[in-house]
C-alpha cells in the first residue's frame, strides 16, 4: 500500500475508525449481556439516581482506576464505561490520522491546523476535567 | 420501569436517531434527549451526557463509510474544526454564568429564522459554480466526490471567514448546552459556504463527533454517562448510523436537504418549548 497516496490513506482511516467502532460495539455488547443476564428485571430508578452534591453524581465508576478494578471482577457497569472510552477514542484516532494523511500529501498548513485541533482536542478531554472553572 | 423495558425502549428509539442523525448530520440528541426525559424520567445531566454518548456513535459509525466513498470533506472540515473546539471549550467554561433558558430562546428563534434561506434553495441539487477566492484559494477549500450513477460532481467554497464565524457559534452552543450543534453546522457550510447538501451533511458528521468528543472528558468525569443508558443508546446509534449511511450515498441532495428542513425546523420547536419551560 502506498501511504503517499491520499485514497490508500483514506483506506487506512476507513479501517481505524471501522476497527474502533466495532471493538467499542462488542466491548459495550458484552457488558449489556452480563447485566441484562442478572438484572433484567431491577427496577431502574436505583442505577439513574442523580446526587447534584457529589462529584461523580451517580454510583458507576468514571475513573480509568475505578474501570480497571471493575474489569477485574467482570462488572458489567466498567465493561461499558470502557466500551464508551474506546467509542471516544475513535474521533481523536481520526484526527490524529488526518495529520499523517495531510502530511504525505506535503500539506503544511493543513498539518498546522490539524495539528492545532487535536493540541485542543487532546486538552480539553485530558485536561479539562481537572480544571474547577470546567466542573460548575 | 424494569431494565430490560428500559433496554429496549432506548436501543429502538435509539436506531431511529443514528439513522436520521447520519443522513441529515446531527448528534440524534434530538430524539434520545426527550425520550429520556420526557418518556423514562430520566434526570435531564444524564439525559446531556447520553446526547454526548448518541453524537460521537452516530460520528464514528457513520465516518467509516463516508471517509471510504470520500463525500466528507476532511479540509473543510478540519478548517471549520478549529472554531467548533475552540468554541466549545469557551463555551464549557462560561456555561455556569449563563442561562440555558435564555440561550435556548435566542437558540430556537435563530434555527427559525434560518429555515427562510433553507427553504430558498429546497429545491437546489448541486450550488452554482462558485470562483475559489482569498482564504479559499488559500486553503484550496474545494472537493469533489462520485455519486452513486458515477458522476463526479466538483465543488467550490465560498466565504470561509463567515462559515468560521458559524462554526464558532456552533461549538459555543454545543459547550453551553451539551448538544452537537449539527443544525447549524450544515447550515453554515449549506447556506454560507454553499457546499453541496451531502458535502456539508457528512462534514458535519465528522465535525460533531470531534466537537462532543472535546467536551466528553468533563461530562465523563463528573459521572453524567451513566452506563445503563449508554449501553442501549451506543448500541442503537451504531446499528442506525450504518443504515442511514446507505441511505445518503444514493439519496438526492435535494431528497437530504428537505429532511434536514424538517429535522431543524423540529429541532427549534423542541428548543423553544424547553426555554418556555413545558
Amino acid at each position: 500500500m502506498n501511504l503517499k497516496d491520499p485514497s490508500s490513506m483514506n483506506n487506512i482511516l476507513g479501517i481505524v475508525l471501522r476497527a474502533g467502532v466495532v471493538l467499542s460495539g462488542i466491548i459495550i455488547a458484552i457488558g449489556t449481556t452480563l447485566f441484562v443476564a442478572n438484572h433484567s428485571l431491577d427496577d431502574t430508578s436505583a442505577y439513574l439516581a442523580y446526587n447534584p452534591s457529589l462529584v461523580p453524581h451517580g454510583t458507576f465508576p468514571v475513573s480509568l482506576t475505578g474501570i480497571a478494578i471493575g474489569l477485574g471482577s467482570l462488572d458489567p457497569f466498567s465493561l461499558i464505561e470502557l466500551g464508551f472510552l474506546v467509542l471516544l477514542a475513535t474521533p481523536v484516532a481520526r484526527v490524529a490520522l488526518s495529520l499523517f494523511l495531510f502530511a504525505a500529501e506535503k500539506d503544511r498548513m493543513f498539518v498546522y491546523l490539524t495539528a492545532a485541533v487535536l493540541a485542543i482536542l487532546l486538552f480539553s478531554i485530558l485536561a479539562t476535567p481537572l480544571i474547577p472553572l470546567f466542573n460548575g | 420501569m424494569i431494565v430490560i423495558e428500559f433496554f429496549l425502549t432506548l436501543f429502538v428509539a435509539s436506531i431511529a436517531a443514528g439513522a436520521l442523525g447520519s443522513v441529515v448530520g446531527i448528534g440524534g440528541g434530538l430524539i434520545v434527549i426527550p425520550i429520556l426525559t420526557l418518556f423514562l424520567g430520566v434526570d435531564i445531566h444524564y439525559a446531556i451526557g447520553a446526547s454526548i454518548v448518541s453524537i460521537i456513535a452516530t460520528s464514528s459509525g457513520a465516518a467509516a463509510t463516508y471517509v471510504k466513498d470520500r463525500i466528507t470533506n476532511l479540509r473543510i472540515g478540519m478548517f471549520l474544526e478549529t472554531a467548533t473546539t475552540t468554541g466549545a471549550i469557551i463555551g464549557a467554561a462560561i456555561a455556569a454564568y449563563l442561562s440555558a433558558t435564555i440561550l435556548e430562546a435566542i437558540f430556537g428563534t435563530i434555527l427559525i429564522i434560518s429555515l427562510i434561506p433553507l427553504i430558498r434553495k429546497i429545491g437546489e441539487e448541486y450550488p452554482p459554480k462558485q470562483q475559489l477566492k482569498g482564504l479559499a484559494e488559500k486553503l484550496n477549500l474545494r472537493g469533489d466526490y462520485v455519486e452513486r450513477d458515477g458522476r463526479k460532481i466538483e465543488y467550490d467554497a465560498t466565504n470561509p471567514g463567515k462559515g468560521l464565524a458559524g462554526m464558532l457559534a456552533a461549538g459555543l452552543i454545543s459547550g453551553l448546552l451539551g448538544i452537537g450543534s449539527g443544525t447549524f453546522k450544515v447550515l453554515s457550510m449549506d447556506i454560507v459556504m454553499k457546499l453541496p447538501m451531502k458535502v456539508s451533511t457528512t462534514t458535519s458528521n465528522f465535525m460533531i463527533g470531534v466537537t462532543a468528543a472535546a467536551s466528553a472528558g468533563i461530562y465523563f468525569a463528573r459521572g453524567d454517562v451513566n452506563p445503563l443508558i449508554t449501553a442501549p443508546v451506543a448500541l442503537g446509534i451504531l446499528i442506525g448510523a450504518s443504515l442511514g449511511t446507505r441511505v445518503l450515498v444514493s439519496a438526492r441532495n435535494t431528497a437530504v436537504r428537505k429532511i434536514f428542513a424538517l429535522v431543524l425546523a423540529a429541532s427549534a420547536i423542541e428548543m423553544i418549548i424547553r426555554a418556555l419551560g413545558f
